[in-house]
């Protein structure tokens, strides 16, 4: 045992007994042997080994010897490398040896310390390829298909990693889609709001559009089935159930009989109604203010182009292209003014609305956003029994509709689905695979599953969804990741927990920051959404005068994006209390504000700096300043009045260092490249910054 | 011996009839089954690209740092390409990358076009990503490539 030798936690060992043996032939057969005893191995040796010196077709083994990995700390030995050689040492280090199946030493274990099977599966002690990859013997753990591979990485890292794309998309569509409502899912957070909470269901809409909406949630769909927001596909997150008639009547019966306290309609001015009411663009002054509000920023619209249907808007809040036959004006007026009022979790902001704004909005939404088609279909209901609302709530707790939504006088229904903290490890002899002429492998039956739940259950309650094919793997990946609690050998010490981020701002500034829902787009410290702009930072690198005008009236600063910050209507009090707060906590420890003084910037630095943006680095590529220049980063012509000076030169010294991952390359400045850019930069300021005087007066007041 | 001939023969006649069989069952499998990922091909939505590891890298990098001129539609909408002078080749323009070595695009892509006697609106990513992530961004570059790229022949 001469090559035996040991490295960290692990051996490698090389038969040297069976390396006097040439024939790779004949080594693949014997190798089974291996870890019996070694009487029996050799009885086995001495018979084969006449065949193996007769078989005309055996070669020179390139690589005598089996290769064995034995990893103690993972109970695991096994002998891919047999095969493999190219994905162990010492050929890995050099590219010159061909190495079968990889193209690239990158993943950041080593076979050496881990082996192959605890993130590719398969039987690591088998001798026979087919053995290894897709034992009869063992069904229970395959090869685990290339394009899930991102699975094995989430069984330890339970946090999302940047190189694992397929895995968080499905983690966060495992949340998105609620599938937490149902199921116990390992490491899937639950969604503050599982379902509109159903208790005033009945004053908001009518029995024939709950009719609909159980049948077919979906309202917009083109000739193939789908319909694509900015490039992704966009369902409604609820699901269809496969209701029959009955259910459906019944279901609708309960459903419109909860009506806990009706709606209050807003008294509006009587002078504005008066003035507006019978203005022949009324419609289009709602339109016009629809748009300047960005509220397409989080609810998506249809729009048909040369017959091409496409959503354009965001996914925060429900699409909303047929919302005003849903939805009768008075409830609409008084969501729109107090959303938490009726939905304590919704993520909708609460603007503040003049009575001007919301009559002539909630006019265009119920003039426009409508279809006169969309309850066509539906049959005459007629007034609910009680017999039918008795059987429509025992419809809503047999399918589990509790699970995401509250109604009166029932506990939300938790775990009604199976628990599948350890889905992934399931072994397929506890699968149903029912008819369905699909191979008998965990990863076929998920897909099966997800895909259509009938095809493996005829009688099953999980309702139908329907993802795109890309969804469907990454929703797999992240269920194969969750392999349950860590068995023996060690593995609980192997975990990466996921740490969640908190953000809880406290005092005059945690009101409006939850009034506003900031962090449904924002981010805070790892904390919030990931619509807009990061600002984690944000104090260091805006100046409060100009934080202040933006928010009182958001301008457009990256000309690329389709999706604008809402216009709020802040008060300028309300935005002085952002501001200051952002000034004082929001603040990056790599800019120090006394580090630039703008005062020694001179003319002649400014000139340099501009000819270093327009000549040499060429930054029109991606910015603009005034008409000319590239979409990609910020417009810069008002960048003196927004950035501070300090901020400008730390980022030009390090733009990864302000912004992880930001795209914005980071270049080999000298000190005075940097100086004479940022006395540039600072030197751009459009004369009169839109909203100043009208913030001056604000905050006056 | 003629019986053990004809015998060879038949069995030839099988096999070769059986391979025929199984290569027409590998062209119709689903690119997915043995791929990492996959990219559509740009011309062609419908047809999918099975991407290796490497490849797969590329793509996460190419989406976040060089789709706004590299490309013609971008994950925010619009792309930045029109607005540059010269227009940037779009990644899978195989007609002017394929005659483009790994080296040139590994150098171009490090150092910036102003190093490289092209236009320096093309910034130099070095210092932001790796060596190994620069060859992941050219492998999938290549994978993607209308026409088709082809390696040339090892010297």
């Amino acid at each position: 045992m001469s090559g035996n030798r040991l490295q960290g936690a692990c051996k490698t060992h090389r038969t040297s007994a069976l390396a006097q043996f040439n024939s790779w032939l004949t080594l693949r057969r014997l190798s089974l042997c291996l870890s019996v005893p070694v009487l029996c191995a050799a009885l086995l040796l001495a018979a084969r080994a006449g065949f193996g010196q007769a078989n005309p077709a055996a070669v020179a083994d390139p690589h005598p010897g089996a290769e064995q990995v034995w990893t103690p700390q993972l109970n695991a030995a096994e002998r891919c490398t047999a095969c493999h050689p190219g994905v162990a040492p010492p050929s890995a280090a050099r590219p010159s040896i061909q190495q079968p199946g990889r193209v690239d030493p990158l993943v950041p274990h080593h076979t050496k310390d881990w082996g192959c099977t605890v993130c590719h599966r398969g039987q690591g002690a088998a001798a026979e390829k087919e053995q290894a990859h897709q034992p009869e013997l063992a069904p229970a753990q395959p090869l685990l298909p290339t394009r899930y591979l991102q699975a094995s990485c989430g069984i330890c890292h339970r946090a999302d990693l940047p190189d694992t794309p397929d895995l968080n998309r499905g983690r966060l569509l495992l949340g998105e889609f609620r599938c937490v409502g149902c199921h116990r899912l390992e490491g899937i957070e639950r969604p503050a709001m599982l379902g509109p909470d159903l208790t005033d269901i009945g004053n908001k809409v009518s029995a024939e559009w709950i009719y609909k909406w159980l049948k077919e949630p979906r309202t917009i769909i083109d000739d193939s089935g789908n319909t694509a927001v900015n490039g992704y596909q966009m369902e409604p997150r609820m699901p269809q159930f496969r209701l029959n008639e009955e259910e459906l009547r019944n279901l609708t019966a309960y459903l419109s009989s909860l009506r806990g306290k009706p709606v209050e309609p807003y008294a509006f001015d009587p002078k504005v109604v008066a003035a507006l009411e019978n203005s022949p663009d009324l419609v289009d002054q709602g339109e016009a203010r629809f748009r300047q509000m960005f509220c397409t920023t989080c609810h998506s619209l249809a729009v048909t182009r040369g017959g091409e249907t496409k959503l354009i808007g965001g996914d925060i809040g429900p699409e909303m292209t047929k919302v005003g036959s849903k939805t009768n004006p008075a409830w609409l007026a008084a969501w729109l003014r107090n959303p938490q009022a009726f939905l304590p979790k919704s993520k909708m902001p609460r603007y503040e609305w003049s009575d001007q704004d919301l009559y002539v909005v909630t006019r265009y939404i119920s003039a426009k956003l409508t279809d006169p088609d969309l309850l066509q279909g539906v049959p005459k209901l007629d007034a609910a029994t009680p017999e039918q609302i008795r059987l429509g709530r025992r419809v809503f707790l047999k399918k589990g509709c509790g699970s995401c939504h509250a109604v009166p006088g029932a506990k939300l229904q938790e775990d009604f689905g199976p628990n599948l903290v350890s889905l992934g490890a399931e072994s397929i002899s506890h699968l149903h695979f029912g008819d369905a002429k699909i191979p008998r492998s965990l990863t076929a039956y998920l897909q099966a599953k997800i895909g259509d739940p009938l095809s493996v259950n005829p009688t099953a309650d999980m309702p139908q969804y329907r993802f795109n094919s890309a969804d469907l793997d990454a929703i797999t990946t992240a269920l194969l990741s969750m392999t349950g609690a860590p068995g023996s050998g060690g593995m609980e010490r192997l975990i990466v927990p996921r740490t969640p981020a908190e953000f809880h701002p406290a005092g005059a500034f945690a009101q409006v920051y939850e009034r506003y829902q900031c962090d449904a787009c924002h981010q805070f410290n790892g904390y919030g959404g990931t619509l807009a702009t990061d600002l984690s930072y944000e104090g260091s690198r805006a100046q409060r005068q100009w934080l202040i005008d933006f928010l009182k009236n958001p301008q457009t600063l990256r000309p690329s994006l389709i999706l604008r910050m809402p216009q709020f209507n802040m008060t300028g009090q309300e935005a002085a209390i952002v501001a200051d707060f952002i000034g004082r906590n929001l603040r990056s420890p790599a800019v120090n504000p006394a580090g630039v003084d703008p005062a020694q910037f001179t003319p002649q630095m400014a000139a340099l700096g501009k000819q270093l943006y327009e000549v040499k680095y060429q930054c029109q590529a991606c910015h603009s300043i005034g008409a000319g220049g590239g979409y990609v980063g910020p417009e810069l012509s008002n960048v003196g009045n927004w950035m501070t000076a300090a901020w400008i030169a730390a980022w030009l010294k390090d733009p990864q260092a302000l912004l992880p991952g930001g795209i914005e390359p980071r270049r080999a400045l000298t000190e005075d490249e940097i100086k004479a850019l940022t006395a540039y930069l600072v030197s751009l300021r459009q004369s009169e910054p839109a909203g100043r005087a009208a913030a001056a007066a604000g905050v006056g007041q | 011996m003629r019986k053990h001939f004809a015998f060879v023969a038949l069995a030839l006649c099988l096999g070769a009839g059986f391979s025929a069989y199984r290569g027409g069952a590998a062209a119709q499998a689903d690119p997915r089954q043995k791929a990492y990922a996959t990219e559509p091909d740009w011309n062609d939505p419908q047809r999918l690209i099975p991407l290796n590891y490497q490849q797969a890298r590329g793509k996460r990098l190419f989406y976040q740092y060089c789709v706004w001129c590299h490309a013609d539609a971008t994950p925010a909408g619009p792309s930045n390409r029109a607005n540059l002078n010269p227009v940037p080749p779009l990644l899978n323009d195989g007609a002017a990358l394929n005659g483009k070595s790994d080296e040139f695009l590994l150098e171009i892509t490090t150092l910036g076009g102003s190093a490289m006697g092209k236009s320096a609106m093309m910034p130099p990513y070095g210092r932001t990503l790796t060596r190994e992530e620069i060859q992941a961004l050219i492998a999938f570059a290549r994978a993607i490539a209308q026409p088709p790229y082809q390696p040339p022949a090892p010297r």
